[in-house]
């Protein structure tokens, strides 16, 4: 047993980060989504969570002078069906990618058991691609939230199995992080907070908002103990005024926000992003 | 006193400083056979060199009492010897005040809190104030550093050693004119170099590191303190036998309240909180269930306060039970904002 030489773990090539596809956000998260640790996105629908997913998919892809990992990607995705027709259109932003759909491995999901027998199973490709030039150096749950909320009773027994459960499936998933170098995100939920009371804060603050909902992230604090870092997205509908022909006109935008709850290295901090056609950018400030 | 001042061969004295027992009471704890061990000497020299030692510390002692038996001490000797022992600084000097002057050697301390409080902010920062150097009150140690979730992160170990030496660097411009000899000649990376990090992916080699322990600080005796971040992830799986993880837990908690006492150093289990049922409501709880609570010396739970983060001493044998708030900030563990403007304002 010897300990590890943190030097060497600061070397460019080792403190491994993988790009969103865009400055900005990289910016906001140090570089891009960090490997050797589980990154979860919490969001309500529509937020832009599985968005981001999709593209990451595409830029873990690049060559890692361009910030990727130049890596193969397993998508577990629980909503069906997978979007395929969105991910080959985002695709086209990254022209210098060889057949990108071509190293995006999915899988469905239909149960949170059956989440970690997946994972199990994937040792073994996981190793045997290593250090290949297919190797995999991402893996997306889409979501984790889906595969929890509607399997389990809300009594002391199911709540105690449930975040057994939780452990055992972060465990398993910090342990391939760590073994393979991979970048591992999870997608979550929102669940609507009632009362001011008995809010639990968690991280950077004791709710948030988004379309005016007052939310935190789905399955409780157990589950928070699970990841490392916490992104929160969310969304705001304002209206905008505009002048069409002389006349004031309004019209309602959608404004996206992303912002660390938690995480082992960055601030307390936020960007605005938008969801376009082509990609998934940031807005500077 | 340093050992050199002993009545033993030269060759002696100098296996016994490469062996790391510089002063005189590095050898007061140890058994013979462990300096016969260390020193590859027979048991017989060692045995020679701690009568010598023992010798020297009774013409030292002022009332002449001796232990009873050997190893003992009376309490008299503890409360001058805790006195002598070196606190870790928290750079937090709210904290430090309430856990009387920082983390004590010697003891195992307990922090918990929720995701997002700082824990593992915490743990960092302790793992580089232990390597301060001596003239600028510390301790001059190195650490170790078990990582059980993989929450740390070099970058943010780098961020907070700069900003360690920074603040060094302006101490020692307000002392320029009483410690001209001692230049701040650290770098960044050396904090690095000197904490030694273990990355465990399951609770069997939590265990496995743990009861490594002992053999890696005897060849490293400047480790000061050892950082478990955290001590439950790996327990908090299905354990399907509790009282098998009672017992593993207990096991592990005996044999770091053994090394903090043996090799002088503090033990930091960073702990997670959980909900518990009791008398109809949940509450905030930390892990571990109950017989864990009595396992660590020292119990600090870190929580929120509206807008600010706060530590609180929920048990302590030395301390009386406080509470003092602390911030997280770029440069590390800071002073809270808002106790630096009570402070000009009075």
């Amino acid at each position: 047993m010897k300990p590890e030489d943190l030097l060497q773990r600061l070397s460019p090539t080792h403190t491994q980060k993988c790009t969103v596809g865009c400055l900005v956000l990289d910016r906001l998260l140090g570089g891009g989504i960090p490997c050797n640790s589980i990154t979860e996105l919490v969001a309500e629908s529509g937020c832009g969570k599985t968005q981001i997913s999709l593209q990451l998919l595409l830029s873990a892809q690049l060559p890692t002078s361009l910030g990727g990992l130049s890596g193969s990607s397993i998508y577990l995705y629980s909503e069906s069906p997978f979007p395929v027709r969105r991910l080959h259109q985002l695709s086209s932003s990254f022209p210098t990618l060889h057949n990108p759909l071509g190293k995006i491995l999915t899988h469905p999901l239909h149960s949170a058991h059956h989440l970690f027998d997946v994972l199990s199973q994937l040792d073994s490709l996981l190793s045997s691609r290593l250090d290949s030039p297919s190797q995999i150096k991402l893996i997306v749950i889409d979501s984790i939230a889906a595969l929890f909320r509607f399997e389990f009773e809300n009594n002391p027994r199911d709540l105690k199995q449930r975040s057994g459960l939780f452990f055992r499936i972060s465990s398993k998933l910090k342990e391939q992080a760590r073994r393979f170098g991979l970048a591992v995100v999870v997608i979550n939920q929102v669940v609507d907070v009632m009362n001011d009371t008995d809010g639990l804060r968690i991280g950077n603050s004791t709710c948030w908002y988004t379309s005016e909902r007052k939310v935190c992230a789905a399955l409780g604090l157990s589950w928070a103990n699970c990841v490392n870092t916490r992104l929160f997205l969310s969304r705001q509908e304002e209206r905008v005024a505009r002048e069409v022909n002389g006349d004031d006109c309004f019209s309602t935008q959608t404004r996206r926000f992303i912002r660390v709850a938690f995480a082992p290295h960055l601030p307390d901090s936020y960007c605005e992003f938008v969801i376009s056609r082509e990609k998934i950018f940031g807005l500077e400030r | 006193m340093e050992v050199s001042s002993l009545p033993i061969s030269a060759s002696l004295r100098a296996k016994l400083i490469s062996g790391g027992y510089t002063s005189i009471s590095s050898l007061f704890s140890v058994s013979h056979s462990d300096v016969a061990r260390d020193l590859k000497i027979s048991e017989n020299q060692a045995l020679e060199i701690l009568r010598v030692a023992s010798r020297r510390r009774g013409s030292e002692r002022s009332n002449g009492t001796s232990s009873i038996v050997n190893g003992a001490q009376s309490a008299w000797e503890m409360l001058n010897e805790e006195k002598l022992l070196g606190r870790i600084t928290t750079s937090c000097s709210e904290l430090d005040d309430i856990l009387g002057g920082g983390i004590s050697c010697k003891e195992v301390t307990e922090i918990g809190g929720v995701p997002g409080i700082g824990k593992t902010q915490l743990g960092i920062q302790l793992a580089v104030n232990v390597q301060i150097p001596m003239d600028y009150g510390g301790l001059q140690g190195k650490a170790v550093y078990i990582d059980t979730e993989g929450s740390f992160m070099v970058e943010r170990a780098l961020q907070i050693a700069e900003a360690c030496l920074e603040d060094m660097r302006e101490y020692h411009g307000f002392l320029k004119r009483d410690l001209q000899a001692c230049q701040v000649n650290m770098q960044p990376k050396d904090f690095l170099e000197n904490i030694f990090y273990f990355r465990v992916c399951s609770y069997t080699e939590q265990i496995a590191v743990v009861n490594y322990l002992e053999k890696f600080i005897s060849e490293h005796k400047d480790v000061k303190v050892v950082i478990i971040d955290s001590i439950t992830f790996h327990f908090r799986q299905d354990f399907d036998d509790m009282a098998l993880r009672t017992r593993l837990l207990g096991g592990m908690a005996l044999k770091l309240m053994k090394l903090a006492k043996k090799f002088t150093l503090a033990v930091i289990l960073l702990n997670q909180v959980t909900t518990k049922y009791t008398e109809g409501q949940y509450q905030l709880t930390l892990a571990l269930g109950d017989s864990w609570s009595h396992a660590c010396t020292n119990r600090v739970i870190l929580y929120w306060n509206g807008n600010e983060r706060y530590a609180y001493i929920d048990k302590s044998p030395s301390v009386r039970s406080a509470a003092a708030a602390y911030s997280v900030t770029g440069r590390g563990i800071r002073s809270s904002v808002s106790n630096c403007k009570r402070v000009k304002m009075m």
